[in-house]
């Protein structure tokens, strides 16, 4: 190989390389990112039982049920609709009746959410992002 | 003052030191090339230094020494010196620009955004600062922080809390009369003071915990007013009217005439019936004077007031005065849709077309009420 | 009077800061060099004016002057003395007023120490410099001024966020600004020899010991941060791919793939304009992740609509400087001479390997942190992204970089022998490859993937290990000569080393908690004993207990090991701080060896239980014990003589002095 050839070699194996980057990264957006719903988008395009979901709304005032061991259970809502959720784990400080809360799981056959993570906000002037702007957008909550 | 003296003083700082450049004496002038030149002496040296150790063998530092040959070589023959010294004079210019800059920048900012008229509050000023010049809150931390330090001062304790009952910190009020109470021992007055903060952290309700208070004071005392006014009222929130009448009016009639628990008892009792023939209604002083009373107390009286008023004119209806006062008194109460029902009912007796149907209508207005159709 | 004269202080440092920018610039263009001196005392003054303006802020935080209302946002009077400290810079407004302390910082240390720098290359060094600094105390002053006073000032304040109330939050800030920041002694150099349209020796000579301490102090910056996450949220994970963690992680991919092309551009002259590319993307990354989690467009894109200033100003200095930045690279970065010529398989080669590697996982990262905001921008769609995909993307991409980490140091400059290589690190292969079998079938429910991660850790260690053992000619010399050898080894040498090993510890770290980690969930009663990881956890119950700001009810648990020896009690607590009536958890976290036994609590139950989340998270210690490792690797590369800032002027009797004295 002549030393052109040999430089050619190398750029060609680096373009390969980043193309090969670059096919995996939008491979990867097409697969491993989960769309945000709010219940009442589950009405409009239902999600399959077994299907993995983050649904984002507001804990359903008197809904949570705590007590039956580790499991609690409670309601997800945006005043439109309503997503029944079981969480077998320790719930995060700051999740409290009619506070906004992220949820991802997967669809039970009953239409119950089987959640193995829940987000509350992260301090006691943030809530979640994706809550904020749909429940701004439908005018169910004001930012103080 | 001396604020300004050394804000003047940290910008002439700054404006000598945009200066010293040309205070100083011209130091040494080296053009690029030299410095490179330094770079690449530095390296051969330290080539030689790593062949002294055996850590590269001689083959390849004679290829890495005629490397940094080559660089040398072709840095002399790039070489070109630095700007030298020219524009000297054009940069006297600039420089004068700049430290003249320095303070016109800098005041004319400050002069826009900040507020050196605003004084420093760091806590231990607080704390400290003149009584007569303190609000309300500053006295209680103040306070606050002294029993703090001294939870033993009984007085601090016995001063500090009306004025938390005043201030609406009722939790507060009964912890402070408790305190004064286990440090100087109990009084009628304590007791009762206490069982009446309890009540206002209760929303008006006489839990057992303050009857049990107003109990003890009447042990002690047996004539205490504050203590029989909220017995009595607690037999009235049992629904037990009869009991609570007989004690109001034996205070009633027992106390002097300029007590303020006369009025207040009497009230209650007009609050009771709710239809005490000529019973006017709660007139706009007579909320004045209910807010000087304990909210739970002045809760109870206008409450009765109103619904003796409501009562009245559901009898006699033709009195637009009084409907006013019902207007106003609901919604002072935040009872606006009661309002709504009662500005109905006086259309209805009016007529929807009449004079005062008009006027109560306006009036309803200006108070938000709802209205109907 | 000491907070406005801290206000005071600011604003003159913003004239200042002005001067800067533009004497030395006009100076390095007319040739004057009086002009060009001007920023070397303008840094300085600069310095000492910010660091008496953070002096008096922190006054106001320590003494709850409520007047100013940044204290009163952030502070209250019963906080502990360490947490008024510390709330200086746990809030927006003090937070960017430490970034340009310490952007000014870096700068007054150029200005200080940078005797034998060609003077335009200083000046123009300088004159960047004082732009980012311009425009960050601009943004400072017009959009969030510390110093904003109230009056009549509030009795009490507002409290600092509990979950900031730690002393993580004391060190984490300014190490990763310390890093971030550091990044724009490149940035500035960069940007300089575009403007002068040529690389000088001394650039990467220079360039190289800045990046090593930014890169340093970031590398810590990031470990405390995760280390923090880990012991302070309560979910005993130390990674969670969350954009504001990427922000910090992006420069820090970057940064190091320009240390390593600084080192090609040092000692080969290679690879100049890739490297003066890379020193302004890094710093762009940084200024990134600044904009992320200043701009609180992450908070709510909503938020970051209806209350633009501060967004909108920090998204124009992000456009101004990389914008211009990469203009002028466009511009300008033909008129850079190239460099020397390289083999393929050689040191070079493995360190653009190394680069390749790099930029593109940070690309990655990018894109993920990125895509979904754009999308929502553009779309309004809502997407999230998480673990999954960087694992798709970034896990890949990273896997083949670090089995080739050991490649690099054992190859020679300019042409190289890949075989010869891979016989000099046979030894390692093999102690690595028979550790993995190890690994496979003695540890219980060692998976194959468990033992391919440790095999890899391992692999990186014995590399680093065999390279020293190598340069030191041990096995070659006698033991005697070998040893003076190994001492008289360029600390460089070390460091590289010792990086490279932490970096395999960290390895270690992820790969055993990840894969062989266990957890339970369950509720105990007092007096119920439940078995983790060969331990046993007795719960005693629940204590009620009063800190100077909080009450909690703390949990006790008697921790005994599995021959029943009592081992210590573990206490975990639900606390509340009452003047934000904030909950928190405080999880349990015992040490043992190199692993640890985490327990957080969750609620009470009816029947008078308590649910219990409790992990036994095996060598989970290794993942920032490798972090502090990489940095030391990086400090003691620091103190490499040849690397020493001013190294020429220093040494007398050296070559350079005798430069100087002829000039």
């Amino acid at each position: 190989m002549t030393r052109k050839q040999k430089r050619l070699a190398v750029i060609g194996s680096g373009m390969g390389f980043l193309a090969l980057a670059a096919a995996l990264t939008f491979y990867a957006l097409g697969q491993q990112t989960s769309y945000f719903y709010m219940p009442v988008d589950l009405l409009a395009q239902p999600a399959g039982a077994g299907d993995r979901i983050r649904l984002g709304g507001l804990v359903e005032k008197g809904s949570i049920v705590r007590g039956e061991g580790t499991r609690v259970r409670f309601v997800v809502t945006d005043y439109e609709h309503t997503v029944p959720v079981v969480y077998d784990r320790i719930l995060p400080d700051l999740f409290r009746e009619e506070q906004g809360v992220v949820v991802e799981g997967a669809l039970g056959e009953d239409g119950v959410l089987l959640a193995d993570t829940v987000l509350a906000k992260h301090d006691e002037a943030y809530m979640p992002k994706e809550v904020a702007d749909s429940l701004k957008e439908r005018g169910v909550w004001q930012e103080e | 003052m001396l604020f300004w003296v050394l804000a003047a003083l940290l910008t002439l700082i700054a404006s000598l030191a945009v200066m010293l450049p040309f205070l100083r004496r011209r130091g040494d002038q080296r053009a690029g090339a030299e410095h490179d030149l330094a770079v690449y002496r530095d390296q051969l040296a330290e080539l030689e230094q790593e062949v002294g150790r055996g850590l590269i063998s001689k083959a390849d530092a004679a290829e890495a020494r005629a490397e940094i040959g080559r660089r040398i070589l072709r840095l002399s023959e790039a070489g070109k010196p630095d700007g030298g010294a020219g524009g000297e004079r054009s940069a006297r210019t600039i420089a004068a620009a700049a430290v003249l800059a320095v303070p016109l920048v800098s005041w004319g900012l400050y002069a826009f955004l900040g507020s050196p008229g605003t004084p420093a509050l760091p806590l231990q000023a607080r704390l400290t600062i003149d009584p007569s010049q303190a609000s309300i809150d500053e006295l209680v931390a103040r306070a606050e922080a002294h029993l703090a330090d001294n939870p033993q001062d009984a007085r601090g304790w016995e001063v500090l809390a009306p004025i938390y009952a005043r201030l609406g910190r009722y939790g507060d009020a009964a912890v402070a009369y408790r305190k004064t109470i286990a440090l100087t021992g109990p009084s009628a007055a304590r007791e009762a003071a206490l069982g009446e903060a309890l009540v206002g952290e209760a929303g008006g309700i006489v839990t057992a915990e303050a009857e049990a208070a107003f109990e003890r004071a009447l042990e002690i005392d047996a004539a205490n007013p504050r203590a029989r006014f909220f017995i009595a009222m607690a037999r009235a929130q049992e629904g037990n009217t009869a009991e609570a009448r007989t004690i109001w009016e034996k205070m009633a009639a027992g106390l002097p005439q300029d007590s303020p628990w006369k009025e207040v008892a009497g009230q209650a009792i007009a609050g009771l019936t709710g239809s005490e023939g000529e019973a006017p209604g709660p007139s706009e002083a007579d909320i004045t004077a209910a807010e000087e009373m304990t909210p739970a107390a002045r809760q109870e009286m206008i409450e009765g007031m109103v619904a003796g008023l409501d009562a009245r004119l559901r009898e006699d209806p033709a009195d637009i005065e009084a409907w006013r006062r019902l207007l106003r008194s609901y919604v002072v109460l935040g009872r606006k849709d009661e309002a709504g029902e009662a500005l109905e009912r006086a259309l209805a007796a009016f007529g929807a077309d009449s004079e005062e149907a008009e006027t109560l209508t306006e009036y309803a207005e200006t108070l938000g009420v709802p209205q109907g159709e | 009077m000491s907070v406005e004269l801290g206000h005071f202080a600011l604003v003159l440092a913003l004239a200042l800061a002005l001067v800067q920018t533009f004497v030395p610039f006009v100076g390095a263009r007319i040739g004057s060099l009086s002009l060009m001196r001007v920023g070397e005392p303008a840094a300085i003054t600069g310095l000492a004016l910010l660091a008496a303006a953070f002096a008096a802020l922190m006054l106001a935080y320590v003494q709850s002057d409520f007047s100013v209302a940044n204290v009163w946002e952030n502070s209250h009077s019963a906080k502990p003395l360490l947490f008024k400290i510390t709330g200086t810079w746990g809030n927006h407004e003090g937070s960017m007023l430490l970034w340009v302390l310490i952007l000014s910082f870096f700068g007054a240390l150029v200005a200080a120490f940078g005797r034998n720098l060609p003077p335009t290359l200083k000046a123009n060094v300088l004159a960047v410099q004082g732009l980012i600094a311009s425009a960050f105390l601009l943004f400072i002053l017009l959009t969030s001024n510390p110093f904003a006073r109230l009056q009549p000032a509030p009795i009490e304040g507002r409290d600092l966020n509990p979950i900031l109330q730690d002393v993580g939050l004391a060190v984490h800030p300014p190490l990763l600004y310390l890093g971030y920041v550091g990044f724009s002694i490149s940035f500035s150099f960069a940007a300089a020899a575009l403007i002068d349209g040529r690389v000088d020796a001394a650039w990467a000579r220079w360039v190289r010991p800045w990046t090593l301490a930014a890169w340093a102090f970031l590398t810590g910056g990031i470990a405390m941060g995760s280390y923090w996450a880990y012991y302070e949220l309560g979910w005993g994970g130390f990674w969670f791919w969350d954009p504001v963690e990427n922000a910090s992680f992006m420069p820090w991919l970057a940064g190091t793939a320009l240390l390593h092309s600084a080192i090609v551009m040092e000692k080969r002259s290679a690879l100049k304009i890739w490297t003066v590319l890379l020193a302004i993307l890094t710093f762009s990354l940084s200024l990134l992740g600044t904009f992320l989690v200043r701009s609180g467009v992450l908070t709510s894109v909503h938020a970051f609509a209806t209350d633009p200033t501060r967004g909108v100003f920090i998204l124009a200095i992000l456009v101004f400087f990389i914008g211009g930045a990469l203009a002028l690279f466009a511009f300008r970065a033909a008129a850079l001479a190239p460099g020397g010529l390289f083999h393929p398989i050689s040191r070079e080669g493995a360190l653009v390997l190394n680069n390749l590697l790099l930029t593109t996982a940070a690309a990655t990262v990018l894109v993920g942190t990125l895509y979904p905001l754009v999308l929502e921008a553009v779309t309004g769609e809502k997407i999230s992204v998480g673990a999954p995909f960087f694992n798709l993307t970034f896990v890949p991409l990273f896997l083949p970089l670090l089995a080739a980490v050991p490649f690099g140091p054992v190859l020679s400059w300019k042409r190289g022998d890949l075989v010869g290589a891979a016989q000099r690190l046979h030894f390692a292969f093999a102690a690595a490859v028979v550790s993995a079998f190890l690994a496979f079938f003695l540890i219980d429910r060692g998976s194959a993937l468990a033992a391919l991660g440790i095999g890899l850790g391992l692999w990186l260690i014995f590399g680093a290990l065999t390279d020293l053992a190598l340069k030191a000619g041990i096995g070659k010399v006698e033991p005697a000569a070998a040893f003076s050898r190994f001492r008289g080894l360029p600390l460089s040498v070390f460091g590289t080393a010792l990086a490279h090993a932490g970096l395999g510890l960290t390895t270690l770290g992820v790969v055993c908690v990840t894969t062989l980690e266990t957890e339970r969930i369950l509720t105990m009663q007092p007096g119920q004993t439940a078995k983790i990881g060969g331990y046993a956890l007795r719960f005693e119950g629940l204590q009620p207990f009063t800190g100077p700001n909080y009450t909690e009810d703390r949990a006790r648990f008697i921790l005994t090991g599995a021959d029943s020896v009592r081992l210590g009690e573990l206490i975990s607590s639900k606390r509340l701080y009452t003047a934000r009536g904030m909950p928190t958890t405080e999880a349990g976290i015992r040490t043992m060896g190199l692993s640890q036994l985490y327990v957080s609590i969750g609620d009470a139950t009816n029947d008078g239980g308590l649910v219990v989340h409790m992990w036994w998270k095996p060598l989970v210690t290794l993942i920032w014990i490798g972090a502090l490792v990489m940095m030391g690797g990086g400090g003691i590369s620091l103190f490499d003589r040849r690397l020493r800032v001013g190294a020429p002027a220093r040494r007398k009797a050296g070559p350079a002095a005798a430069g100087e004295e002829a000039a």
